[in-house]
Order: structure tokens, then C-alpha cells, then sequence
């Protein structure tokens, strides 16, 4: 087919970044600086790679489509995270593989505070401004989620805050779209852009057809792995793709979990 | 329309309405403002912003 292209990320080429609550710098008259935005205890450390982020914040890409952000992070556990702080404009989505994230935001007349467990995922977008904090509060347990920063076509507009969850045990073996403006059961989202997720088992094989060859597609190994376009992808690795009409897939190990993001280009 | 949006938080710039709050008078170029300026919102660099375009 011509006129498509592709890039093979993998999981060790992302963008790395290990911030601490307290940072202590070398030299002999070291004083510890403490983070203004990284909430928890000094030891309190947040780990992010980054498949896409912002040109020298990380080494990662830089945005694919209207996806600006996509990361994979891990907040240690006591009260790590991020402390209040504003946005406007972006989408932001989180999607939890493991912990619990409680999620403090200023959407809607009274603010939002929600806890969400694996599964679970949100939608916030900020439009006109928006504030919100990020926290794993559990003693003992890491939380690690994956965020995806939209940017919308149409600023300033009224920020929303909406969640759902996907359920790998009642819907496998199926590309099930969590957020998508074209079916009333996944989250909508202002932009021409969609959210899948499969829970496969091995050895099977899927097409995925995105809305048009002008849409980019996006596909990260959450866990398992797949045969995509004669490449094979494990734990982590992920393809942007664009140009094509369909792709072929195969899923090479049990329990491989994955997300597609659609974009357009 | 033309705004320098911050990457880091979402804040924007127009250089027609300036930021008077923060010294900024209306109409003062991008290029204008020092490099060493950053986002009243979260500290992101100038460098850290970029110019969307958007259609209305």
C-alpha cells in the first residue's frame, strides 16, 4: 500500500524521568530542594516514560497527531503525586493499570473528588481552566497509570470531568472503544480522536480499521504481546502508524492487553 | 487566530491582548517579550510554548 508510514517505539527508547519530592543536588554546600509540585513524604519519587512529551521536558517524540502526551507513570505510594495545579486547554485522560488514583478536580459547579481503581479511567478537559491534583494516598501500594494530553481544536470551552471503566473479564477478545463519539458507550471526547482497548487472549487475530487513511493509529503493549504489520511488539512497545485504511494484527501471548489510540493527522 | 499556547500547563498568549496583569501591555509581540520570561501559570520556558492556530 502506498503513501503509509510507520514508527516502532520501544519500550526501553521512551523518554525517562524519575522526579523526587525532595531533590538533593551534589556538591559541598548541597541544600535539599523541595518540590513544589510533586506532593508526598521527601522520599516520595514518581517514575514517567514517556512515549510522546514536550520537545525538551523528555526525550520521547514529540506528539503524534493531536496527541501531545502519552506516558506511562508510576507514583510511589504514601501520598506521592502531583499537588494542585492549573491547566487550560488540554484534554487529559488517565487510564489505571494498578493502585488506586484519587483524583481532586475543580470540573462542574462543586468539583470533583474521585477515586479510581484499575480500569477505571477519565476524561478531564480543561477548556477554560481547570485545577487538579493527582494522589496515591494507599500505605502501601504502588499506582501506575497511563496519561494521554489531548489538544482540542476549539479553546477555552467549558471544562467537563467524566469517567467510566473497562472490564478485560466481560468483553474479551474485543476491540471495545472507551472513548469515541461514535457509540453511546464510551466517554465522547471534542476532537477527532478515539480510545480502544483489547484484552486478548493468544494466538488470535483482529483488523483495525480507523475512521479514514488520514487518521493516525497508535498502539501500545500494556502487557502480552502482538504481530502488527510483520513487526512484533512486547511488554511496552508501541507503533504510530498513518496512511493505512485497515491493519492487520496477530496476539502472540496470553493476557496481552493493549490500547489504540486514533488521531487525526 | 494566532495564540502561543504554554505546553506544559494550556495557558495561551495573544499578542492583542497582552497580559496586563503580569506587565505585559496589549499588542506586544511574541518576539518582544525576554526569553527568560515564563508561564505565570506553572513556570514552563517561552521556548516550551508553541503557536496553534485555531479557526474561529
Amino acid at each position: 500500500m502506498s503513501g503509509t508510514s510507520f514508527f516502532i517505539l520501544r519500550s526501553h527508547e521512551r523518554g525517562y524521568d524519575k522526579i523526587m519530592s525532595q531533590m538533593l543536588p551534589s556538591g559541598a554546600h548541597a541544600v535539599p530542594v523541595h518540590s513544589t509540585y510533586l506532593a508526598g513524604h521527601p522520599d516520595a519519587s514518581l517514575i514517567r516514560h514517556s512515549s510522546f512529551n514536550f520537545h525538551e521536558y523528555q526525550n520521547g517524540i514529540d506528539g503524534f497527531g493531536k496527541i501531545k502526551v502519552f506516558g506511562d507513570e508510576i507514583f510511589s505510594p504514601n501520598g506521592c503525586g502531583y499537588n494542585m495545579h492549573p491547566h487550560h486547554n488540554f484534554i487529559i485522560m488517565a487510564f489505571i493499570l494498578q493502585g488506586t488514583l484519587t483524583h481532586i478536580n475543580t470540573a462542574g459547579k462543586e468539583g470533583v473528588v474521585d477515586m479510581l481503581k484499575p480500569g477505571d479511567y477519565y476524561i478531564f478537559s480543561t477548556g477554560a481552566g481547570g485545577k487538579h491534583s493527582e494522589l496515591n494516598i494507599s500505605p502501601d501500594e504502588s499506582l501506575h497509570v497511563i496519561y494521554v494530553w489531548l489538544m482540542p481544536d476549539k479553546l477555552y470551552g467549558t471544562p467537563s470531568y467524566l469517567r467510566s471503566h473497562f472490564d478485560p473479564k466481560t468483553q474479551p477478545n474485543k476491540i471495545v472503544p472507551l472513548i469515541s463519539n461514535e457509540t453511546s458507550d464510551a466517554l465522547p471526547v471534542e476532537q477527532d480522536f478515539k480510545v480502544s482497548r483489547l484484552a486478548s487472549d493468544n494466538n488470535k487475530s483482529y483488523v483495525y480499521k480507523p475512521a479514514s487513511k488520514f487518521h493516525g493509529m497508535y498502539f501500545f503493549v500494556i502487557e502480552g504481546a502482538l504481530e502488527i504489520e510483520k513487526n512484533n511488539l512486547e511488554k511496552r512497545d508501541s507503533i504510530g502508524m498513518h496512511g493505512f485504511e485497515e491493519v492487520n494484527f496477530h496476539v502472540k501471548a496470553d493476557k496481552t492487553d493493549i490500547l489504540i489510540l486514533e488521531t487525526i493527522m | 487566530m494566532k495564540k502561543y499556547m504554554c505546553l506544559g500547563c494550556g495557558f495561551s498568549y495573544d499578542e492583542k491582548l497582552g497580559l496586563p496583569d503580569h506587565g505585559i501591555a496589549p499588542g506586544t509581540k511574541w518576539e518582544d517579550i525576554p526569553d527568560d520570561w515564563r508561564c505565570p501559570d506553572c513556570g514552563t520556558k517561552k521556548s516550551l510554548f508553541e503557536l496553534v492556530t485555531i479557526p474561529y
